[in-house]
């Protein structure tokens, strides 16, 4: 029996590189790309409409790419919102992958795009081992899931620039302290930022677009 | 349920190598970082599945992990970070955060996926178990 060294190369290289591709087109581009990672259900397409509407008041050009593994339902709503947006179905894959994202890219005019939003099939471990190349990520939860969801999953949210927890107005009908919420976030991450939101009724998105480095509280 | 096709581009990138060797492959032994969000054991069977019909059939993946290590731009830090071991939590977290001076840090390992080395049963040697 005797060892074999093997070149080591990282076996996700191609997926950095190509993460790293995207940063650079998007950058040249003037982009500033958010990734939005999440639970099912959690009110990612809602918080990214609510953001569309306000950053186009605003004066700044939207575009949205809509990840899901099938169908084009988030794909409708943000171009009802005015976002230029691209559908793109992984086929029952779990995550994208900064290949999928650069292919997506290819059929947005970037050029005429100020901000891009990355929706990413709903799921809390899969996309973090897959950067896009976006200038910031976001994971949503909501309230609706309960107080343990960073103790369940806290690889994701130590890696991410900001927690959104939304369905606030939700808490008390389903027994959750969002304040649990809040220091378990911290104390994983305490770096990120913690935001509470209840996109149906517009509260919170102020705080979520400076979170996100946008200087934008105009309401549509 | 990523780890089929990272497992899928672990067995692709190993099979020029390995079709190279002499010998049975024993043991793959595959660096991983702490970050990572993969399952031992569901990157195991994805290995053993997608390893059939090639030179690495019956080689058994084995992992190690990389733990994290940062730099602190502000005050110079290198080295490990701290960990939550809240009971809660289940295992400890590891904060990415300058154990020094608590300012944002650079990670310098615990991203890894990478294979380091493989344990080869030499063509002529007899068989060992």
């Amino acid at each position: 029996m005797h060892n074999v060294h093997v070149n080591g190369e990282d076996i996700l290289k191609r997926q950095l590189e190509l993460a790293e591709g995207n940063r650079t087109q998007l950058e040249a581009a003037g982009v500033t790309a958010i990734s939005v990672m999440g639970a099912i259900g959690s009110g990612k397409t809602s918080l990214i409409e609510r953001m569309i509407d306000r950053l186009r008041v605003c004066g700044l050009r939207v575009g949205t790419i809509a990840a899901d593994s099938a169908g084009d339902d988030d794909h409708r709503r943000f171009l009802s919102h005015g976002a230029d947006s691209v559908n793109l179905n992984t086929q029952d894959d779990c995550h994208l992958d900064a290949h999928t994202v650069d292919h997506a890219m290819e059929h947005l005019p970037l050029q005429d795009v100020d901000v891009l939003f990355i929706e990413n099939v709903g799921n809390l471990i899969c996309p973090a081992d897959f950067p896009l190349g976006a200038a910031r990520e976001v994971v949503v939860i909501s309230t609706t899931e309960g107080d343990d969801m960073v103790r369940k999953h806290p690889k994701i949210f130590a890696q991410t620039d900001v927690l959104v927890l939304n369905k606030i107005d939700l808490a008390d009908a389903v027994g959750v302290d969002p304040q649990r919420v809040i220091s378990d976030y911290v104390r994983v991450n305490p770096h990120g930022i913690p935001v509470l939101t209840d996109a149906k009724h517009e509260v919170g998105l102020d705080e979520l677009l400076k979170a996100l480095g946008f200087e934008c509280t105009s309401t549509p | 349920m990523h780890e089929y096709s990272v497992a899928s581009e672990l067995v692709q990138a190993l099979l020029p190598t390995v079709e190279t060797i002499d010998g049975r492959i024993v043991s793959v032994f595959l660096k991983k970082g702490e970050l990572r969000i993969l399952s031992d054991t569901a990157l195991r069977n994805a290995f053993e599945i997608l390893a059939e019909g090639t030179k690495l059939a019956g080689a058994r993946l084995e992992i190690e992990s990389i733990p994290v290590r940062v730099t602190c731009p502000a005050c110079g830090y290198a080295g490990p970070v701290e960990r939550l071991s809240d009971p809660a939590f289940h295992f400890a977290v590891p904060i990415l955060s300058c154990p020094s001076c608590e300012a944002e840090v650079e990670i310098q390992t615990g991203r890894e996926l990478y294979v380091d080395r493989l344990s080869v049963q030499d063509a002529a040697a007899p068989e060992t178990t």
